[in-house]
């Protein structure tokens, strides 16, 4: 079963894929702060930015199904936050900022991981002398993303294979369940994890 | 010949209280390729993790394994670490790296090797395996012989004296099971396999130890062992098809 839920086009052939992931890394951090620090009233930028971000789009021929479908999956966190401040006087003007700086900046987050392959999004921040101890936490999260992933579908696929009787409470509780075993697995995995890495010499 | 591995009434009880090991005891000679079987529980795990020092969690100096002469102590530690290798029974435990190449890397990254010399060994370490080409492939997209072949080859890649193998073949198909004999037939080095795969044992190993609840119950050549149906089955296990023919197939 392969698992591509993260960054599925990372490792495509295009012009934008072939560039240094240090120049890619670099300008997906200068547009997020430049969308995040300039006032609202500056439209231009925003437009600007806007342009940038759906030219490279085209440019990386990643298909817009799949950045949309990434960006209606992630936006709702932002706009949860959004939808409070109409509840103030001016609300309106506020949510409309946030709703286009929150697309603006997810938009370039999502182009950037996967016009980039993780493995050398890390090799980058090596360089860049981001302290090795914090690029190995990364580096085991990445990795082992997938395997919990997983390991989650293979606990529900056997949860769903013996569930006959689908009253909803029953449900809760064995995916209450469900989770804490995924704790415990991940949990006994880290020790098995730590082993194999001090077998191979780390201290 | 000298002693590869040499281990003196080792005994072992999990944190729970339960005993894993109860007093074991035997001598591996450099080159010898031996097989650990032994029913599910058996302590076959257990024993191999004792054997580059990872069980038990404190080693006091009364250790119970020696590797080469050097008993596994906190001081011989490392060393040791770099003379055993040990091949885990999950893959997805032991590839802990983003792409296939950094996790051969590690090993001699760990022992501080010039990058020049960690190319050319990952290089050698993955042609030993078949694995050339596959450097920048995430462990993820590999399948599950070819995650065990790249397991091999971080563990090769630390140029280790001992392999001690935790069900090497387990879930591969024949062809990964075949690739896998060869590869393992191809080494050079001292060998102990623990495994439920019999047909291996009697292939690879000339030599075979039975484990059974924590203590070694037969340990001899292999073919005498495996082909005593009576002692297989009160162990859990059975005489070989290959053992039950005379002639060949």
């Amino acid at each position: 079963m392969r698992h591509e839920f993260l960054d599925r086009y990372s490792r495509l052939e295009s012009s934008i894929h072939r560039l240094p992931a240090m120049l890619k890394l670099f300008t997906a951090t200068i547009l997020v702060i430049t969308t995040m620090t300039v006032p609202a009233n500056h439209a231009w930028v925003f437009i600007t930015i806007a342009i940038i971000l759906v030219s490279t789009g085209f440019a990386s021929r990643i298909p817009w199904r799949f950045t949309i479908g990434r960006l209606f999956m992630l936006e709702p966190f932002a706009l949860g936050i959004a939808v409070m401040a109409l509840l103030q006087h001016n609300g309106i003007d506020v949510f409309l900022a946030i709703l286009i700086k929150s697309t603006l900046c997810l938009l370039t987050m999502i182009l950037a991981s996967n016009v980039t392959p993780f493995s050398e999004v890390l090799e980058t921040l090596r360089r860049l002398r981001i302290p090795s101890l914090l690029i190995t936490i990364l580096a085991l999260a990445y990795r082992y993303l997938f395997v919990l992933i997983v390991e989650g579908d293979r606990l529900q696929r056997a949860r769903r294979s013996r569930t006959f009787t689908a009253g909803r409470a029953k449900k809760w509780i064995s995916l209450s369940s469900l989770i804490g075993q995924m704790f415990v697995r991940s949990s006994e995995r880290a020790e098995r994890i730590f082993a194999a890495m001090t077998s191979r010499g780390w201290k | 010949m000298n002693k590869a591995i040499e281990v003196k009434g080792l005994r072992y009880a999990y944190p729970d209280g339960q005993e894993a090991l109860r007093g074991i005891s035997f001598t591996v000679s450099e080159g010898e390729c031996v097989g650990l079987v032994g029913p599910n529980g058996s302590g076959k795990s257990t024993l191999l993790l004792h054997l580059n020092g990872i069980l038990p969690d404190s080693i006091d100096d009364s250790t119970a394994v020696s590797i080469h002469g050097n008993p596994v102590s906190n001081r011989t530690i490392s060393v040791i670490r770099r003379e055993v290798g040990l091949l885990f029974q999950d893959p997805d435990d032991q590839l802990f790296c983003p792409t296939v190449y950094e996790d051969v890397a590690f090993g001699p990254q760990q022992f501080g090797f010039a990058e020049d010399k960690i190319r050319s060994i990952v290089a050698q370490a993955l042609s030993q395996t078949g694995l050339a080409g596959f450097e920048q492939r995430p462990p993820h997209h590999l399948s599950i012989g070819e995650k065990r072949r790249v397991c091999l080859a971080g563990v090769l890649a630390c140029e280790p004296k001992v392999l001690a193998l935790d069900e090497p073949t387990s879930n591969l198909d024949p062809r990964g099971k075949r690739n896998l004999h060869e590869i393992l037939r191809s080494l050079p080095v001292t060998k102990v396999i623990a495994t439920h795969d019999l047909e291996m044992v009697v292939e690879l190993c000339p030599r075979t130890i039975v484990l059974d609840n924590g203590s070694i119950v037969a340990d001899g050549p292999t073919a005498e062992l495996l082909g005593n149906e009576e002692l297989m089955l009160k162990h859990g296990l059975e005489k070989p098809h290959i053992l039950r023919h005379h002639h060949p197939h």
